[in-house]
């Protein structure tokens, strides 16, 4: 792992919990990370957003859609039995890896920008394994973050 | 006092506009700059607008200029409101014209002080 | 995981006394999970520990145990600028009735530093050079967070100006870290107010903000006279919104015009 794989990676679980106290649940200790997924993401929505310039970097945020439902609900004020669209859901998870990826940029070298986030219900095709992955868990239902990055302006 | 909030996720425009409602400022919304400087020039007047600096169409840093070219637009507080946390991005928004920045996440109280420093909130009620 | 609606509107009340905090109906939650670690620490534990520590610990009046209840319901709203008019005060009562002599501050029950970090920006601002500021905290803790001098993204959102924090501070990963230059007038050290004053010689301007409305009256007027010998005659004492030396301690005048509580010691020329 290089230096700023490192860097981002301790960085995740504070900076994702930061944006769940702030603005998701509004009290700490909801977001928790764990060791790794137990089963994979059923139902899985996909949301990245990528730094691009003298830094190249991938932020993805992948959550199962019920869990992704819970999440616009909660950024929407809205009740537990309230229905969400679709439309709703890829706004509120783009947000959330806008806001992940966007407070990494902050530490890796300057000059690079931020693209708008992209959500899909396909995930996005890489040329290799995530060079970072976090698995958290959030009102029971996993989210996983992958990041990768490449400071000598490979592909990822 | 008038709001505009300016931001291309409509969950982003709710939350910002939510804790604005609740301290009484009435709302308006654009989901980039290009149609926040459509409703500024319609005539629309705002005392502060809060500006996402990652947007389709026209950015927040592309607005903020636009709107220091106006000198009849000069007493509407720019506030952004923005992912983007470098300390070059912070002082580029801050020369192009921003009064105040605030970075997501953000609590409603942070957004709150923010106002308050501005001159934004109305006075306090003791408690 | 409920706290009954008495034990609540004890726990709001509390709150709102000392801090002018208002806990809302609806906010049940906060209190079981910000006293929920001082119930575990008296022992208890499952579904009702908080609601037994609010009735055998705070009902019963302890003032020890009601300043940390309300240390915990508070914690989170340290913040820098916040209330404006202790620095207004600072800028147009104390400096230029000082001039641009040595100035000696001590800010104390500093918490996690953002204090006395916000008085040396405005001195900073103010282009007043010649100044130390010795900051102080019972809590070892918190006082170790003061002295790294690093914030959060969360904590300087919360009241501190963009144009300050860029010129005050530098991006530390994912925090932001107090310019070495503006650390340089500051000390930390661990002090208790119910002991002597810490350090040596007087104090120009004290800054002691939400501290006295936890104490009872004669220990109100046992920390102001303790605090008063080390103040020069003339110096100030800036305290918070809330709280006054009227009736208290009567050594010290209340400062006409300045918005906040503002004092100055009898005596001396300004």
């Amino acid at each position: 792992m290089t230096d700023t794989t490192s860097t981002l990676a301790q960085s995740v679980v504070p900076m994702a919990q930061d944006l769940f106290t702030a603005m998701v649940d509004g009290e700490p200790g909801l977001l928790l990370p764990m060791e790794a997924l137990e089963e994979p993401i059923t139902d899985p929505l996909y949301a990245w957003v990528d730094i691009v310039g003298p830094a190249v970097s991938r932020t993805l945020v992948v959550t199962a859609r019920e869990t992704a439902d819970r999440l616009a609900r909660s950024l929407l004020l809205k009740e537990d039995d309230e229905p969400v669209t679709l439309e709703d859901v890829q706004d509120a998870l783009g947000e959330v890896a806008n806001v992940v990826g966007g407070n990494l940029k902050a530490m890796m070298p300057e000059g690079s920008s931020l693209t708008l986030p992209v959500v899909e219900h396909a995930e996005p095709s890489a040329s290799r394994p995530a060079d970072h992955e976090q698995a958290l868990l959030w009102w029971g239902g996993p989210i996983l973050i992958q990041l990768w990055t490449s400071t000598n302006g490979e592909d990822l | 006092m008038r709001a505009l909030v300016i931001d291309d996720s409509r969950v982003m425009r709710r939350i910002v506009a939510s804790t604005l409602k609740g301290l009484g400022f009435e709302i308006a919304e654009a989901g980039d700059g290009r149609a926040a400087l459509d409703l500024l020039e319609a005539g629309e007047r705002f005392d502060l607008a809060c500006v996402d600096w990652n947007m389709p169409v026209m950015d927040g840093l592309e607005l903020v200029q636009e709107v220091r070219k106006r000198r009849d637009w000069r007493d509407l507080t720019l506030m952004m409101v923005t992912t983007e946390s470098e300390q070059n991005q912070i002082v580029r928004a801050l020369a192009a014209g921003a009064h105040e920045y605030l970075i997501k996440p953000f609590t409603p109280d942070a957004l709150e002080a923010k106002l308050d420093m501005l001159g934004l909130l109305p006075q306090k009620e003791l408690a | 995981m409920t706290v009954s609606t008495q034990s609540f509107s004890f726990v709001s009340d509390l709150v709102r006394r000392h801090s002018a905090i208002q806990l809302a109906p609806g906010k049940e939650y906060l209190v079981e999970s910000r006293l929920g670690p001082l119930a575990r620490e008296k022992g208890l534990h499952g579904t009702d520990a908080v609601e037994q520590y609010v009735q055998r610990y705070v009902r019963t009046g302890s003032s020890g145990e009601i300043v940390r209840v309300v240390e915990a319901m508070t914690t989170n709203e340290t913040s820098w600028f916040r209330d404006t008019s202790p620095f207004t005060a600072l800028r147009r009562v104390v400096l230029p009735a000082h001039g641009d002599g040595d100035l000696s501050i001590w800010s104390a029950a500093c918490s996690t530093g953002q204090e006395p970090y916000s008085i040396a920006m405005v001195l900073a601002e103010q282009g007043h050079q010649r100044f130390r500021i010795l900051a102080t905290d019972i809590n070892a803790q918190v006082l170790d967070r003061a002295r790294g001098g690093r914030y959060s993204q969360l904590e300087v959102n919360r009241g501190l100006p963009a144009p300050m924090l860029v010129r005050h501070f530098r991006r530390a990963g994912a925090e932001w870290e107090v310019d070495p230059a503006l650390r340089r007038n500051l000390t930390f050290e661990k002090h208790n107010l119910l002991t002597p004053p810490p350090g040596v010689g007087t104090f120009d301007v004290v800054f002691l903000r939400n501290v006295l409305i936890y104490f009872d009256m004669p220990t109100k007027q046992s920390i102001l006279a303790r605090l008063r010998s080390r103040v020069r005659p003339g110096g100030y004492l800036i305290l918070g919104a809330a709280e006054t030396t009227v009736g208290v301690d009567p050594a010290w005048e209340r400062v006409d015009g300045a918005h906040g509580s503002i004092y100055r010691l009898r005596g001396g020329s300004a």
